[in-house]
């Protein structure tokens, strides 16, 4: 996926480049409006990640520009300041998703692909990871139980974060960012919602395996640890398929 | 009871208007009854002079009390008693009414006043006598040229001599002496007039001329009076409104202001010299207020932006050192920091949020916003963190709330993870949704610790966290309720503490369905 930031702040582009790169994304950077826009105008890209503050022009006005241009190059917005009202303009102004600082890469990344996914059309609304299976259009979760497919019951919550981990194998996330794409950034991050909801997600998926109670409550312990992995004191990450 | 300012000038102004008037009816009222007196003092004197000197006859006494009565103006030949002496010739005529009244020798007389153009009969001797009975014959001795007698002091029987001195000023007739007496119940005025052997003694009943004037003048009182009366009130409570309309005017301009649109001034053309000062004086603290206002919202919306950028690096860096596998510190230490910068990012969230609430600010993306499918997914949320205690949701289908759907979300997660993080262990969390005039009502009730009074009144201040002794171990920056109600507010509708006992807290929002 090639990009463009556009990131007057040295620091924020220092970690989102290489954040975005450790993602195997192809980043471009450019620090003020005037050169953002003539980058973004000559393209092409998939997708541009624009600050607002910056010098020179700032980023609704080149978000803005470029639209009037004819240039639809999907645009992710950081907003800082004014957060609501940015927002509400940069939507109007045909913005595709904003993020508020301060933002976790990793949710970047994955309003990134939800772009992608859009683009792509329909080829990869389906997660497959292991005997795992998402379907991102229904929202259904289904699971290979000894050569035949099983859906499991999961809440909308559930499925998200399953949809989350299972997005990058084996790579660990934190409980704050589970928490900041789950349930959004205003959900107190002192609660244990996400151990719990962990849990939860683990019981069911190990009642097909077992063969009991659907529904994940009076479900001894697995015997197999599962595809969701504790990663002591740091968080949690689906397992890769072996 | 507060009386209004407007009532209170009506009630003076009526008042003193009513008070004026009846003082000026009174004084009008005993200068007429003394010009009536004065003028029935020489019209007496005079027909009495007549009767003395003019010859008549004896027989014709009715036709002369009917002449003489239509001369002094009195209603009736009752009115009149009359008398004459003449000299030598004729017998003497008198009115039968003399039988019963005292007999005119015995009769205090005094000179009758010389009237003069320059001095009015103004401050004379009251016509009627004012004392009991007893005191009737009270006027001075007959034709006295000597001092006044001492039993009455007070009468300005010195002036009316020493005016009745001088003869070129003499006006009323002379020789002629005036008396009062008493006859069944009623006030005479008599004259006597005596011209060498002749003598005349005329005497009017002052009582019942009087009562004529008297209820002539009642007959148009009794329209005049109420009249003006009714012109009174009309004039105090247009005064009174007159007097009220700047300041009601100002106060509704007061109240139109709001604390978002405090570079609004009121304006002061056309208003008199005391409202326009004390529009400059209001204007004046509006602008102050203005200032600060706008130092301490701008400080908190600045410091936000400031710490937001220092915050994401933070937080970018964690992550990206979280995601290396050679990094040198434990993970769960940099786990532990990210948490921090999360909770510094969200205290700083809310902070800017607050300012840009206080400045008016808040700009709502406003949508339809499925309230029952927000809350449904709180109270599952909570279902998750508190499996010990139970939860009873008590929300309508179909709720629908005008709103701006972050915000409101994170306004309704502020009310339950508050419910939730103050709860007793043991007690329920009842959450109750449902349609309420033209919007919604959302009710969350949780059993706390007592709470006093005192803390409760301080439930929406900023940091306030309840009592420290108690909360310590819970998480939360005391700004959630704050907020909560500057985001409720905002929508256009409100949130409220609701009385309950002391073990319990019951916050009540409302949110209207339309935009407003």
């Amino acid at each position: 996926m090639k990009l463009l930031l556009v990131e007057d702040e040295a620091k924020i582009a220092e970690f989102v480049c290489a954040g975005l790169a450790a993602r195997g994304m192809e980043v471009t950077h450019c620090t003020d409006g005037n050169t953002g826009f003539a980058r973004a105008y000559e393209g092409p890209f998939d997708a541009i990640v624009l600050d607002i503050m910056l010098p020179g022009r700032d980023g609704l006005s080149v978000l803005k520009g470029l639209r009037d241009a004819g240039v639809g190059t999907p645009v992710v917005l950081l907003t800082a300041r004014n957060e609501l009202g940015d927002r509400v303009a940069g939507l109007n102004l045909g913005a595709d998703d904003y993020l508020a600082k301060p933002f976790f890469v990793e949710e970047l990344v994955a309003r990134l692909r939800a772009i992608e996914r859009r683009l792509a059309g329909d080829r990869q609304n389906t997660v497959q990871v292991g005997h795992l299976k998402l379907d991102r259009i229904t929202r259904q979760a289904s699971c290979d139980h000894r050569g035949h497919s099983r859906n499991i019951e999961l809440t909308s919550r559930e499925f998200s974060l399953l949809e989350y981990l299972m997005r990058s194998p084996g790579q660990v996330f934190t409980r704050s960012q589970i928490l900041e794409h789950v349930w959004g950034y205003d959900f107190d991050p002192s609660t244990n919602v996400v151990d719990v909801c962990i849990k939860r997600i683990r019981a069911r998926i190990a009642s097909i395996d077992t063969g009991s109670d659907p529904a994940g409550n009076a479900v001894p312990s697995p015997q197999t640890p599962g595809p969701i992995e504790s990663v002591r004191g740091v968080g949690y990450r689906f397992a890769p398929a072996t | 009871m507060t009386l209004s300012f407007r009532f209170r000038v009506f009630v003076l102004a009526t008042m003193i208007v009513g008070v004026v008037l009846g003082a000026v009816m009174v004084v009008g009222w005993s200068s007429v009854q003394q010009l009536e007196g004065a003028r029935l003092n020489d019209r007496l004197c005079m027909e009495a002079r007549r009767l003395a000197t003019q010859p008549f006859r004896a027989e014709a006494l009715t036709r002369l009390e009917a002449d003489v009565a239509l001369k002094l103006r009195l209603g009736s030949a009752g009115q009149l008693l009359l008398r004459v002496d003449a000299a030598g010739g004729p017998p003497p005529i008198a009115s039968a009414g003399w039988r019963d009244a005292p007999d005119p020798d015995s009769l205090n007389w005094a000179a009758a006043p010389r009237r003069d153009a320059r001095n009015p009969p103004d401050d004379q001797r009251p016509e009627r006598s004012p004392g009991p009975p007893d005191r009737t014959l009270d006027t001075a001795p007959d034709s006295l040229p000597g001092p006044p007698p001492g039993d009455h002091p007070g009468e300005p029987n010195r002036e009316r001599q020493s005016e009745a001195s001088p003869p070129h000023k003499m006006a009323g007739p002379e020789g002629c002496g005036l008396a009062s007496f008493r006859r069944q119940g009623d006030d005479w005025r008599a004259a006597r007039y005596t011209a060498g052997a002749a003598r005349s003694v005329l005497a009017a009943d002052l009582t019942s001329s009087q009562a004529e004037l008297q209820s002539a003048a009642q007959r148009a009182l009794l329209w005049v009076v109420p009249l003006a009366l009714l012109l009174t009130a009309v004039g105090a409570w247009v005064l009174a409104s007159l007097t009220t309309q700047p300041v009601n005017r100002l106060a509704l301009a007061m109240k139109q202001m709001t604390p978002q649109a405090l570079d609004q001034r009121l304006p002061s053309e056309g208003e008199d010299r005391e409202f326009k000062a004390l529009i400059g004086d209001y204007n004046t603290m509006l602008a102050r207020l203005e200032v600060s206002f706008h130092q301490a919202s701008r400080f908190s919306a600045d410091a936000a932006h400031e710490l937001k950028t220092p915050l994401t690096i933070l937080q970018g860096r964690l992550e990206l050192a979280i995601g290396r596998a050679d990094n040198r510190m434990a993970p769960a230490e940099l786990t532990g920091m990210l948490d921090e910068v999360g909770r510094l990012a969200a205290i700083t969230r809310k902070l800017l949020l607050l300012s840009q609430a206080d400045a008016g600010q808040l700009a709502l993306h406003t949508t339809p916003v499925d309230v029952t499918e927000l809350l449904d997914a709180l109270v599952a949320d909570a279902h998750m963190l508190i499996a010990s205690q139970t939860i009873s949701a008590a929300i309508a289908r179909g709720l629908v709330a005008c709103g701006d759907s972050a915000l409101l979300r994170q306004l309704l997660n502020n009310l339950l993870s508050n419910a939730v993080r103050y709860s007793l262990p043991t007690g329920a969390i009842r959450i109750e949704g449902r349609a309420l005039l033209g919007g919604v009502e959302v009710v969350f009730a949780n059993p706390t610790v007592p709470i006093e009074a005192v803390h409760r009144a301080r439930f929406f201040e900023r940091f306030f966290r309840g009592d420290p002794a108690h909360n310590r171990a819970v998480e939360g920056s005391g700004l959630g309720l704050s907020l909560s109600r500057e985001l409720a507010r905002a929508h256009g509708g409100d949130l409220t503490l609701e009385p309950s006992e002391a073990g319990e807290v019951r916050m009540r929002l409302w949110l209207p369905q339309r935009r407003t």
